[in-house]
């Protein structure tokens, strides 16, 4: 057995008979699991709720009786967001970000009722799921465990005796990791297995499963190096112990807020009321859809007019109130998107900037890929939130073209007249599918993230390299 | 003749170095080396060479250099001057080779307390490549004189003679060509101190040459071929044993006070 194999086997039988290595072990096991199992049947009873309520919501607008075109597009739908199967090993900010949105004519509404609202204070204080298990507290137990890994050797003097068996001090500082690594691999387990059971179980596609493995394994690496080299510079245990715990603080708590915090003062966003005021603002003056006499569509008036060759709208083949409400739904949607767009804009300029700082903190890194690769990041969100749009503008543009081509301008101008038109048409109309982003899109996007996890490693690595190597030196 | 001492004085190394041991080639070679920490220098010209089966006991006070010039062997501290190897091997350039020479036991013999006497040997040896078996490591054991009963215990128990005796085990175990002692008699009764002399006797048969560095003059008058003087990081005076008494004690005690002074 080679002397870093024989290194790491004795270290693992001292790490058995360490009962805090044991005992938090266990602990994180355990927490894992429930995490694990309690994020999936959460997903499990989102997803069937939310399915069952877009259901009931396409029954509904289905079964509306024959009515007004115009009458159904003010009854409006709603459209759920489908849980993202990854949301349950990372639901990201999901649990931050609606998922329920109402569509209706002149409207853009946001998405409503996220888990956050709903609930008690304790969600946000963070989720119990395994993605913050392992960011968060993962790496504090690999601290706790491997702090004194080489300075136990050290204080105890076996260092010495160690080195002088005619091993390199390398030899040494690799045992060591090795079976902090082992550890490791152990704390990860619980969460593989989860994610491996998503994939086999073809709830999710084994490409992201395989990403999200590879990142929290690189991400415990990155870990174990750290605290291997961290008992490898400091001469006392405790003085490991502490510099790892500032360390922790530093990357994985403080960096994070702080630079989110950052973000928001350095790229200000409008509140959600002062957007509202200026959207009904510069909504005012595109002119009211309900009025076909509106001097603001005067222009668009004598367009139709020139290009069907009539004087006057009663003479127009078709319903010209629907085309004003056509134009006006036009019109309104292109404010509502540029509005949308701003704002969504700013969100990914904040988080640009945050994403920067992964090259500060790689906690950031990880939870970038990660919740781009589960589906649960803003871009996701805005995804939804675009084809939720996209889907309302398609609807309530087609009522807009019924309107116009069903009914006459004279039957639609006469208040006596109900003009009802038959919900065979709207029956006919198809249901939202969310697509979520193509595998591969999802993970070019996380590519970035990635870059920076793999940058870190290869920078604590070499460290361990070079400093572990002249580990000799330092022994008196 | 030396006249303070009674004793043939071989080399001083203020008069320009240090003969060679008794073997043909020397096993601890140091020439002219300086060495120290940081800014402060602590060997200053040390030559010393020590040959196979050959007992070397390096006496000096607190601070004279003695700790360092094991150090300096084992490649722990690097010379700022000078030439050291270890059976022709720079410990600083080549330390893996020149350890796997070499076996240390330090004043206080550090072992792994969870693990037994046997186990403590079979890792080390091991990790130096030469485990053969548990029939070796407890022949080992049983050359070093611990008794049977303890060879299974675990040695957070042991005291500080059995825990040198585990040490003396694996060097026996390990074959190597050195031993480098740090006070192994510090703390050990008469009794023990004896027993323990008789164990460096035999590594002497094995043509192990052994470099000690004590305080203990009776021990090293005792069982060393080559008595050096250490002071202010110099060799000041190398006497060897000489006939049947081997050293002057009176004298040898006479001029470690006046260099303590």
């Amino acid at each position: 057995m080679s002397p870093v194999r024989r290194i790491a086997r004795e270290e693992w039988r001292a790490l058995s008979r360490d009962r805090v290595a044991m005992l938090g072990l266990l602990l994180l096991t355990v927490l894992t699991l429930v995490a694990a199992l309690n994020a999936a049947e959460h997903r499990r009873t989102a997803d069937a709720e939310r399915g069952r309520y877009q259901s009931q919501a396409n029954d509904e607008f289905a079964n509306q009786p024959d009515r007004h075109p115009h009458r159904v597009a003010h009854f409006g739908h709603f459209v759920f967001r489908p849980l993202n199967p990854l949301a349950a090993f990372d639901p990201g900010i999901d649990a931050y970000t609606g998922h329920t949105l109402f569509l209706e004519a002149h409207r853009q509404n946001g998405a409503n009722f996220g888990d956050v609202r709903q609930s008690s204070l304790l969600l946000r204080f963070g989720q119990l799921t395994p993605a913050f298990i392992l960011q968060v507290l993962a790496p504090l137990l690999l601290v706790f465990v491997g702090h004194n890994c080489v300075t136990r050797e050290r204080e105890s003097g076996t260092l010495r005796v160690l080195l002088s068996q005619g091993l390199g001090s390398g030899q040494v500082v690799m045992g060591k990791l090795l079976a902090l690594l082992g550890f490791a691999g152990l704390v990860l387990l619980p969460a593989l297995l989860a994610l491996l059971w998503l994939a086999a179980s073809g709830q999710a596609a084994w490409a992201p499963v395989l990403v999200l493995a590879c990142a929290y394994a690189a991400w415990l690496l990155l870990w174990s190096l750290l605290v291997t080299l961290a008992s490898t510079v400091f001469r006392r245990g405790r003085d490991a112990l502490l510099g790892l715990l500032a360390t922790w603080t530093v990357l994985v708590i403080l960096l994070p807020r702080g630079v989110s915090d950052l973000a928001g003062s350095v790229v200000a966003m409008p509140t959600r009321f002062e957007n509202a005021i200026h959207v009904e603002r510069e909504y005012q003056a595109l002119g009211n859809a309900h009025r076909p006499d509106d001097p603001k569509f005067a222009e668009f008036r004598d367009r139709i007019l020139e290009q069907y060759g009539v004087t006057s709208i009663e003479e127009l083949p078709v319903n010209f109130k629907g085309l004003v409400g056509t134009e006006g739904e036009r019109r309104s949607s292109e404010l509502f998107n540029r509005y949308a767009a701003e704002v969504f804009d700013l969100q990914e300029r904040q988080n640009h900037l945050v994403d920067q700082y992964g090259w500060l903190s790689p906690t950031l890194a990880l939870r970038r890929l990660s919740m781009t690769v589960a589906g649960t990041d803003l871009a996701s969100f805005r995804h939804f939130l675009e084809q939720g749009e996209q889907y309302r503008y398609d609807l309530v543009q087609r009522l807009n073209r019924l309107q116009s081509g069903e009914i006459t301008y004279a039957d639609d101008t006469d208040p006596d007249k109900e003009n009802r038109i038959s919900h065979a048409h709207w029956q006919a109309f198809p249901d939202f599918h969310y697509q979520p982003f193509p595998v591969d899109q999802a993970l070019r996007r996380a590519a970035p993230a990635g870059a920076m996890l793999l940058a870190w490693l290869a920078a604590l690595a070499s460290l361990t390299w070079l400093l572990g190597g002249r580990l000799g030196r330092a022994v008196r | 003749m030396n006249a303070d001492t009674g004793n043939a004085v071989t080399a001083s190394a203020v008069d320009g170095g240090v003969e060679a041991g008794k073997g043909a080639g020397n096993v601890l070679e140091a020439s002219s080396v300086e060495a120290g920490y940081g800014e402060r220098s602590i060997l200053r010209q040390l030559d010393l060479r020590i040959g196979p089966g050959e007992i070397y006991a390096l006496l000096g006070g607190n601070g004279a250099g003695k700790t360092t010039t094991l150090s300096l062997f084992l490649g722990f501290v690097e010379p700022t001057a000078g030439r050291v190897r270890v059976d022709g091997f720079d410990p600083v350039a080549q330390p893996v080779q020149a350890r796997r020479r070499l076996a240390y036991i330090p004043e206080n013999v550090a072992l792994y307390e969870h693990l037994s006497a046997r186990e403590n040997v079979a890792y080390l040896l091991d990790l130096a490549g030469q485990y053969e078996g548990d029939e070796a490591i407890d022949r080992a054991l049983a050359a070093a004189g611990l008794q049977g009963s303890a060879f299974d215990r675990r040695v957070g128990g042991f005291s500080k003679g059995m825990r040198q005796k585990v040490a003396i085990a694996l060097a026996l175990a390990r074959s190597v060509p050195a031993l480098l002692l740090d006070e192994p008699t510090s703390g050990l009764d008469p009794q023990a101190t004896s027993e323990f002399n008789r164990l460096l006797d035999v590594l002497r048969d094995r043509g192990i040459a052994v470099l000690m560095v004590t305080h203990d003059l009776l021990s090293a008058a005792d069982v060393a071929d080559r008595i050096g003087f250490l002071d202010g990081g110099r060799l000041l005076e190398e006497v060897a044993a000489d006939g049947e008494d081997r050293f002057n004690v009176r004298a040898l005690h006479r001029r470690y006070a006046e260099q303590a002074a």
